[in-house]
């Protein structure tokens, strides 16, 4: 399942995707309305954190309403008519990615497949890849540090 | 019963502050405001104007002190992050305005609120805090000598929040050095103008903002559709590569080796604009040796800001943002400094201390000169003081923060201490209005010597700064001011035309300060115009008639006047608009400028020919002003004496 990945050395901070995400869900500019929070830790920590869209998602099962269900896509998705507002989501994600806005859980629902927040992601920090992809750029960039010892003779 | 604001964009509130009597008033926003002066410098322009008369010494209880942000400030029309101070200046006395990016203005929108108006004095030092549209002032005596980053520090633990944005000033603005400026998230400045000691004169040491309010624009699928086209612009394409490539990557330091390719490096004390060692303060090294993260400002698409880490030598742990093209100019190559670790270092303590670095550096710069000249002594200055010595700057820096010894002096700006100090030296104190020129020179760009003399705020460039010519962008200007121009207009040692494009920049810039956006977009890349904003600007308030651009035009036009207005009726005029001899009569000794010297006369008869002012006196014209809806300006003027008849009687 592809979720929105931010690249830690490449976020800037500039929580564009803050009122991306607030103008694309509510219509209206409120960085406090995203799905999609930016962090800053001084002196030099930028990084912009939402839903992993997790293989077992704990705010799935912590729901007591049943209000959060995986679409056949596989999008960890708030149902709204099922949701009471208690929280309880909002205290089992272990990334701080779910909020209650206007009474009601909100979550990254990935803008269906194309989220707003990567296409205007000007450092291009946000991507929308597997994880699978993740791990692979790892291999690659550990590959790409060894350097094979016929070049050092 | 809540009234709802005739147009989008803005929260449609404002605040009222009166530290005298420690009370706070909400009041609604006045639609004419939003409709004749947009928002922004435009708006802040016609409260200072109405309020702060000639008799209101900027030092005083009655001085105001004007929060502002702009219509598209908070929204996601890229850049958004900005807002600006605006003042009657401590340093120069006349009209004051500085513009900062960051988070701030932002959330100051998101708390609730356009505009916050302060005046009075508090006896005891104070802070602002703006939580969710409630407002009340907190004891500020344990912030009181902090720096402004342990001032920050300890706002956000009293708000248990670090999310919790901070403007506020440090021991500089104090102490009343007159270049202090305000610091906000912590690195970001509202430099020029002293607008830190105009705060520190109130006892207010800061002023936090939290809020989780919405922004509401008036044709969303039209404000949504104009964002995405201008995340495009700015980020692919020509201006998008060149923008990454430059600004993205090296920030505005970038700037350092053109500048100096092109002789308009200021150089020891503007006395050039070459300088020697330019790559040990260039861009290639800035990258290989101290950057170590890329920020930006709130919803930008530019991203020009920079942390940098000094790992090694007597600044070793030296770690801030910046420094800017300005900082490294006016402490560095105008200082004949190559140490970039110690313009780190004195970027650094500037903004700790909250002091405009431009300032800052041009009065470090004199005082070199003075001593170089035997103006000053050793004794006098407590060290020798030598062109090029980085450390001695570097604690020059912190003597003018605590106004220590000479620092006491050099606190007043060149002008003043040119006039304590005699002996000749105010040959040497590079200034317009009594501010410290910034890091261009008029005799390599001619047009920016007619900037630096009409800017209403003094020896400045963001009020009125071409790159057109500066980059000669041909196709650009043959777009904007015809083809049979675009070939002197793109000369940068041509004065011709540039009295109309310099009084168009000036227009454009007046939109863009009172959006508020940023001058990357329009300043370079010159990618944004009055088109552009007749687009946005309706799209977000509902204010139709900003959908013609000569509706946006006129309002620019209304804001420049105004702003002119505040300094004629101070007693400014043509003989004010001028730049120091050095620009004037010497001529430039090395670079492709070589031999020039700025030729402002021509230039300054055209801007006022263009602006419809009197060409004698600078003054405006009844005329003009009334044209521009300003028939109560000119009246007040007429009472001062201070307005031209196109008849005289």
């Amino acid at each position: 399942m592809p979720y929105v990945f931010c690249d830690l050395e490449k976020c800037t901070g500039c929580r564009t995707c803050e009122l991306v995400c607030s103008g694309v869900h509510e219509k209206v500019f409120n960085p406090k309305k995203s799905r999609i929070r930016v962090v800053r830790r001084e002196p030099a920590i930028d990084v912009a954190l939402t839903c992993r869209q997790c293989a077992d998602p704990p705010c799935m099962r912590a729901c007591p309403s049943g209000a959060i269900r995986r679409t056949k896509a596989g999008v960890v998705e708030v149902d709204v008519a099922r949701c009471i507002g208690c929280s309880l989501c909002v205290e089992a994600c272990p990334f701080g990615a779910i909020s209650i806005i206007e009474g009601k859980a909100a979550k990254c629902d990935l803008c269906g497949g194309d989220p707003a927040c990567v296409r205007l992601c000007m450092p291009e920090a946000l991507r929308l890849i597997e994880p699978g992809q993740v791990a692979a750029e790892k291999r690659l960039a550990i590959a790409q540090a060894v350097r094979p010892r016929s070049l050092l003779r | 019963m809540e009234v709802v604001f005739a147009y989008k964009g803005y929260t449609g509130k404002y605040l009222r502050v009166d530290l005298t009597r420690g009370k706070i008033v909400e009041l609604p926003l006045r639609e004419e405001w939003a409709r004749y002066y947009i928002g922004g410098s435009g708006m802040a322009a016609r409260i200072l104007y109405d309020e702060v008369t000639p008799e209101v010494e900027p030092l005083s209880p009655e001085n105001l002190l004007i929060f502002a942000t702009g219509p598209i400030t908070g929204t996601v029309y890229p850049p958004s992050g900005r807002y600006c101070v605006v003042t009657r200046s401590p340093l120069t006395g006349i009209w004051g305005e500085s513009h900062s990016g960051g988070y701030f203005g932002p959330e100051l929108k998101y708390a609730g609120y356009d505009l916050v108006v302060i005046q009075g004095r508090s006896e005891k030092p104070v802070y602002l805090a703006i939580d969710e549209g409630r407002a009340e002032l907190r004891s500020a005596e344990g912030l009181w000598g902090r720096t402004t980053a342990e001032t920050t520090d300890m706002i956000e633990e009293e708000f248990g929040d670090p999310s919790v944005r901070v403007a506020c000033i440090g021991k500089a603005g104090e102490r009343l050095v007159k270049f202090a400026c305000i610091i906000n998230d912590r690195a970001r400045a509202a430099g020029r103008t002293g607008v830190g000691a105009v705060m520190g004169s109130k006892r207010l040491k800061a002023v936090a903002v939290r809020g989780s309010g919405d922004i509401e624009v008036a044709d969303f699928d039209r404000t949504w559709e104009l964002a995405e086209e201008a995340h495009e612009r700015y980020t692919r394409g020509e201006w998008g590569k060149a923008s990454h490539d430059a600004l993205y990557r090296f920030g505005t330091p970038g700037l350092v080796a053109w500048e100096n390719e092109i002789g308009r490096l200021p150089t020891k004390g503007h006395s050039t604009g070459v300088f020697e060692h330019a790559d040990d303060i260039g861009p290639d090294r800035f990258e290989r040796e101290f950057i170590v993260h890329r920020r930006s400002c709130m919803n930008c698409r530019i991203q020009c800001k920079k942390v940098s880490h000094v790992r090694s030598g007597p600044y070793a742990g030296t770690l801030s943002e910046g420094p800017e093209y300005e900082t490294i100019v006016a402490l560095g190559s105008n200082c004949l400094v190559s140490d970039f670790p110690a313009i780190m270092r004195a970027n650094l303590l500037c903004n700790l201390h909250g002091m405009d670095t431009i300032s800052c550096g041009g009065t470090v710069s004199f005082a070199m000169e003075c001593f170089e000249r035997g103006v000053l002594t050793e004794q006098e200055l407590g060290m020798p003081l030598r062109w090029g010595d980085g450390d001695a700057m570097v604690r020059l820096v912190e003597m003018v923060a605590s106004r220590e010894g000479i620092g006491d002096v050099l606190a007043e700006g060149v002008r003043e201490a040119a006039r304590r100090i005699g002996k000749g030296s105010e040959r040497w104190a590079i200034h317009v209005k009594g501010l410290e020129v910034s890091g261009q020179d008029g005799r390599a760009h001619q047009s920016v010597g007619l900037t630096h003399a009409i800017s209403v705020i003094g020896g400045a460039h963001l009020r009125a700064l071409s790159s057109l010519d500066e980059l000669d962008y041909r196709e650009t200007i043959a777009k904007r001011y015809g083809e049979e121009k675009a070939k002197d207009i793109g000369d940068r040692l041509s004065t011709k035309y540039k009295g109309m494009l310099i009084k168009d920049v000036e227009d454009l810039y007046a939109v863009v300060d009172s959006l508020i956006t940023c001058k990357y977009g329009t300043m370079w890349p010159p990618a944004f115009y009055f088109d552009d904003y007749a687009r946005i600007l309706p799209a977000v308030t509902g204010i139709r008639e900003f959908s013609r651009v000569e509706e946006v035009r006129a309002a620019a036009e209304r804001i420049v006047n105004l702003k002119r207005a505040f300094n004629a009726r101070l007693g400014l005029d043509r003989k004010d608009d001028t730049l120091p001899e050095r620009f004037l009569k010497e001529p430039m000794p090395d670079g492709p400028a070589k031999g020039m010297v700025v030729d402002l006369k021509p230039m300054l008869d055209e801007y006022y020919a263009e602006r419809g002012w009197d060409i004698e006196t600078g003054l405006q014209y009844r005329e003009t002003l009334e044209g521009l809806g300003l028939v109560d300006v000119a009246e007040d003027l007429a009472k001062y004496g201070r307005v031209a008849f196109k008849k005289r009687p």
